[in-house]
């Protein structure tokens, strides 16, 4: 930790434009959600603002839609995190054993992450289209024709898994494949001249050396899909019902189309607590896992 | 999206332009803003084009998603941000967008343009609160289409005669129509019935709409299609909106499969395409049937079908007819254009409504392909001899007679304008696609919406809510 | 034995994935040709066997009848390519500090600024009457002084670490962006009307999007820093180098593979971003995603107008993936010296 002596003011110099700038474009919003969330504020109809203590908060706890949609959004975040963890890994794994073709494989890994998730999802609707659509094709080679990819709610969630999967899988490959070509080469060297199995070597050597930035990568696709909105909003529109309705969307409606202000700001600040426990817990998680390892 | 459409004739020298601009908006740019083209916004561009000969004025273009236009000008609106000048948008927006919009001229509102406006488009969907702040730049409502191949078909006509007992024609009532859809669904001379919307985001509760105003807008109690026009208490779960939404599920089964997935986008082609026998639609179906599709020289256009049974919402019975009471319902009611109040170029931003909505580049843009602009102006309908590049004499005559007829029908019923409409819609829409996939009974979800709506109406205001209601459905203010 | 298993398991995988995420790629690309009775009569997958492939779909997007493409993609590739660069090397330096130096931060000062900046503000808007940026700016000159000065005092309580300064920039990224968006909204409102034009505007937009980016910058760059050795920089602080050189000159070239993936990522997301952008532009700086929505938007779905929209949007980033890999592979070599 410590080059040097403590007092280096040149830290400063390192943290203070990117702590300042953070810090203005990101303090008002903050203050201003806080602020409103104790209000009623409606913008259509407009309606004058009132004060309303906690009665946001206590309105959304109560509502049965949101905790199904705290339901539905960690469904869908956890399966498809840990399904993007293990399939990136694995890929990321290959690639550093230089594949035959590999350089095709590093463009054509990233792309789907430059898609705009709203594309992506436009295209996932041509393609789970139950008639017109590939995978009924597919599908109908099994005798199972024409599924309610998108009108049921559990083929509806399995749909919105996959397109994640498709999406950010390439996330996890590309950090995962800079981490493993970051190792020091003599370590595996090492290992391969005492001749210990493929696994083992993975499991001793590998898998530790990665475990921060696994803990890194993991937690952003945690924060980032609890934030899922286009797919779904595309794809499902959040049904049947609310049966697909994530967060986001969620407050998306209150917030964009009914213009409900204090009620999505409570709801935004719900929201990030959710997303907080979750992380913490999973943070603790790791962090036990990781002194297990040192 | 920056459409920046100069004068053709930029002429260099100043003083010379000037003279030919009249009246001079030379160093006026307007910022006019609707939905991604090409549908409406190649309208205005094309207006854009004549407007700036005359004037000099410089339109820019700027477009965004149709699902975010509602709420990108409400924010810029209501900060006065002044980014736009002009606003395309749907007449359901007015009540909101009314406390940021200006006022149209005194000049704009007589004359021979503003004369030949039909009567349900300049009383009716340009007025609110009795100003008018907006110009329908394009007419539109819900029409049956059908072809004329199927239903002139004399096989069609002995078979369907044998089995039901009438004569097959364009329905005028909702079971024929269902007769006909089954019919043509069993038949193998065509695919499919008929094709309707489903999708929920994909325009679905319009068309439960479109029914449910054949059971429920009661010409003897006007304005009580959605509310109580006394009480405000919701009508949503009454026994004609349940019959409606009977009739709408039912018709799946004469939709192609996955028609749960189908927009009223997917509708058109599957018409034009030859699938179905009819389907339901705005005015763009006929067009792209007669222009692009596998059914030209047969598109038919008739009034929505109508019902002998009516919804008495005060007896609390059904009231019976001799004949079909047609009920079209103007659902939608096309696009419009306004002029924000905190537009720096009011005066400029009306004269180019006036460009677009004016008899001569408006009767241009209504047989221009993609345009998307269907009559609105008495001139439209009359002027058959426009329409002679995209449709045969029979399918104009349908085509406009259909949309006319509508417009005149003495129990013509319109769409939901009230201050909240999304708050309104959304619950509508949650509670509709779960009784499309069965998880809750019908009846169970029209009471769901209707409380919410009732909830929804208390917080807003009843009283208020009540007053816009009245004044959406042409309706005095309560004494 | 054991090791050719794995190696042509890995293969297996590697060609499974190919196919499944080249899959849909292809379908774009083919669907982009298709005419409207190719795509409305059930899936077709081969031009000229399937179906006879046409242009139109691409003359409409180039003549301009589905919106202007140009505009968007030149704004879009502007404002992503600054604020990543600017988000990556802010990120980094604040990374480098995280990982060399140590970061005392006393909760109490820490709430002492929310408290005041919170109170602060309230009270200068609601209460004086304040303008929204005026209130902004006083609270922030005096709020942070007062905390930075608290900190220097020997306060009681818990002491924030570098794990916990990370994870202040970590969590910026956990509030939903529904509200924010709208907040800064407002915020860029009000700065219009005391003249300072951020809204539909170049630095507006490049604050913000360097803002959103540096949170994934700062924590993947402390992670890839951490494997740098320490022992190059000791050897040239004996040389008296100072310690911006010794970042610019030898840290930063060190951490190549990291910087790389960081600045991809951080583009990919600013690329993609759809809320801010839609609320912070409307005519001149309009971003390629608003265009893209846009697509599916006139009345219908145009299977083939939607794929000829995502293959515009997604070739200047093949170009970029391309470029990135390029310099990914050198970077393996890089790697090896070490």
């Amino acid at each position: 930790m410590s080059v040097g002596a403590r007092h280096d003011r040149i830290k400063h110099v390192f943290m203070f434009p990117a702590f300042l700038l953070v810090l203005a474009v990101t303090l008002f919003p903050l203050i201003y959600a806080l602020v409103v969330s104790f209000q009623s504020i409606r913008i259509v109809p407009p309606l004058p603002p009132r004060f309303v203590g906690l009665d946001n908060y206590a309105d959304i706890l109560a509502s049965a839609r949101f905790w199904g949609s705290v339901q539905v959004t960690a469904v869908i975040v956890f399966i498809s995190v840990a399904i993007q963890y293990v399939l990136g890994f694995a890929l990321a794994l290959t690639l550093h054993h230089n594949v035959p073709g590999a350089s095709l494989y590093r463009v054509s890994f990233l792309l789907p992450m430059f898609l705009a998730p709203v594309s992506v999802a436009l295209i996932a609707r041509m393609l789970f289209h139950p008639v017109l659509g590939p995978v009924n094709e597919m599908f109908s080679l099994f005798g199972l024709e024409n599924l309610p990819f998108l009108t049921q709610p559990a083929f509806a969630l399995a749909t919105l898994v996959t397109v994640e999967v498709w999406q950010w899988t390439p996330f996890v490959v590309l950090l995962m494949l800079a981490g493993l070509q970051g190792l020091p080469n003599e370590v595996f060297e090492a290992a391969q001249v005492d001749n210990i199995s493929v696994w083992r070597r993975f499991r001793d050597i590998t898998f530790p050396m990665l475990l921060p930035l696994s803990v890194a990568v993991i937690f952003i696709r945690l924060i980032e899909g609890f934030k899922i909105i286009d797919t779904v909003f595309v794809l499902t529109g959040g049904g049947p019902g609310t049966s697909t309705e994530t967060l986001t969307l969620f407050a998306y409606n209150e917030g964009f189309k009914k213009f409900n202000i204090g009620m999505t700001s409570a709801l935004s600040f719900l929201f990030l607590i959710v997303v907080i426990v979750f992380g913490t817990l999973y943070l603790a998680a790791a962090q036990r896992m990781m002194r297990r390892y040192q | 999206m920056k459409k920046l459409l100069l004068a053709t004739a930029l002429v260099p020298i100043a003083s010379l332009a000037h003279a030919e601009c009249s009246p001079d908006f030379s160093d006026v740019t307007l910022t006019v803003s609707t939905q991604n083209g090409p549908f409406i916004a190649s309208a205005l561009q094309i207006a854009a084009e004549t407007w700036s000969e005359k004037t000099c004025g410089k339109v820019e273009l700027v477009e965004f998603p149709f699902s975010e236009l509602y709420p990108k000008f409400l924010t810029a609106m209501s900060q006065q941000t002044g980014d736009f000048d002009v606003i395309g948008f749907i007449p359901a927006w007015v009540p909101d967008f009314a406390p940021y919009l200006s006022v149209m001229p005194e000049a704009m509102q007589s004359g021979e343009s503003w004369d030949d406006i039909h009567p349900v488009y300049r009383e009716r969907l340009m007025s609110w609160g009795g100003e008018v702040k907006s110009a329908t730049m394009d007419g539109d409502m819900h029409m049956l289409n059908y072809r004329a191949d199927l239903f002139e078909d004399e096989a069609n006509k002995s078979a369907f005669k044998e089995k039901y007992g009438y004569d097959l024609a364009a329905p005028v009532t909702w079971d024929q129509y269902y007769d006909i859809a089954e019919f043509f669904t069993e038949s193998d001379k065509v695919d499919y019935g008929t094709a309707e919307a489903y999708k929920r985001g994909g325009q679905q509760f319009w068309y439960f709409f479109s029914h449910a105003a054949s059971y429920t807008n009661n010409p003897a109690n006007p304005g009580s299609m959605f509310f109580d026009p006394e009480t405000m208490d919701a009508q949503i779960n009454n026994p004609g909106w349940l019959k409606a939404l009977e009739d709408y599920m039912k018709g799946l089964q004469f939709n192609p499969p996955g028609a749960l997935n189908n927009g009223s986008g997917d509708v058109r082609p599957l018409y034009s395409g030859g699938s179905v026998a009819m389907n339901i639609d705005w005015a763009d179906s006929g067009v792209l049937g007669a222009t692009e599709g596998a059914i030209a020289g047969n598109v038919r256009t008739a009034v929505l079908p109508g019902a002998k049974e009516i919804w008495n919402h005060k007896t609390e019975s059904w009231d019976k007819f001799d004949e079909p009471v047609a009920s079209p319902f103007l659902a939608f009611g096309g696009w419009q254009l306004a002029v924000p109040s905190d537009s720096d170029n009011q005066e400029a931003a009306w004269s180019f409504v006036e460009e677009v909505t004016s008899i001569e580049v408006s009767g241009r843009a209504i047989v221009t392909a993609n345009t998307a602009v269907n009559p609105y102006r008495l001139s439209h309908y009359e002027n058959l001899e426009n329409w002679k590049e995209i449709f045969t004499e029979e399918e104009a005559a349908s085509y406009l007679g259909a949309q006319r007829a509508t417009l005149d029908s003495p129990n013509v019923a319109f769409d939901l304008r009230l201050p909240g409409f999304f708050s309104y819609t959304e619950v509508l829409e949650i509670e509709l696609s779960k009784a499309l996939a069965g998880q809750v009974e019908p009846q169970e979800a029209l009471d769901s919406i209707a409380q919410e709506w009732n909830k929804l109406t208390d917080d807003f205001g009843r009283e208020s809510q009540l007053a816009a209601y009245r004044a959406s459905m042409g309706l005095p203010p309560v004494e | 034995m054991q090791r050719h298993h794995f190696r042509s398991l890995g293969l297996v995988l590697a060609l499974v994935w190919l196919i499944f995420c080249l899959f849909p790629l292809w379908w774009v690309l083919v669907t982009a040709f298709k005419p409207p009775l190719a795509v409305s009569q059930g899936a077709t997958y081969l031009p000229f066997i399937d179906f006879q492939p046409t242009l139109q779909a691409f003359i409409d997007a180039f003549s301009g009848i589905r919106g202007d493409f140009a505009g968007p993609i030149l704004s879009s590739i502007a404002v992503s390519v600054v604020s990543t660069a600017l988000s990556v090397l802010l990120g980094a330096m604040a990374a480098y500090s995280l990982v060399r130096f140590e970061f005392r931060i006393r909760l109490l000062a820490g709430l002492a600024f929310g408290v005041l900046s919170i109170g602060g503000f309230v009270v200068l808007k609601h209460v004086i009457g304040l303008g929204v940026p005026m209130a902004l700016l006083v609270v922030m000159l005096v709020a942070l002084p007062v905390a930075i000065l608290l900190n220097g005092l020997d306060l009681p309580g818990p002491v924030l670490k570098n794990d916990d300064v990370t994870f202040w920039f970590v969590s910026q990224r956990m509030f939903p962006p529904v509200v924010s968006a709208f907040a800064l909204f407002l915020l860029y409102a009000e700065m219009n009307k005391v003249g300072v034009r951020l809204l539909d505007s170049f630095p507006g937009l490049v604050a913000a999007y360097t803002a959103f980016g540096l949170p994934f910058a700062v924590w993947l760059m402390r992670d890839f820093f951490s494997n740098v050795p320490v022992e190059v920089e000791e050897a040239a602080m004996v040389d008296d180098i100072g310690r911006l050189r010794i970042f610019f000159q030898i840290v930063l070239p060190m951490s190549k593979p990291g910087l790389i993936a960081t600045s991809m990522i951080v583009l990919a997301f600013i690329w993609n971003e759809f809320l801010f952008a839609l609320l912070l532009t409307s005519s001149k700086w309009q971003t390629l995603p608003i265009l893209m929505a846009g697509q599916n938007s006139s009345r219908g779905d145009e299977w083939w107008a939607i794929s000829v929209a995502a293959l515009i949007s997604i070739v200047p980033m093949i170009a970029v993936a391309v470029f990135l890999g390029r310099m990914m592979r050198s970077g393996f070599l890089a790697g090896s010296i070490k």
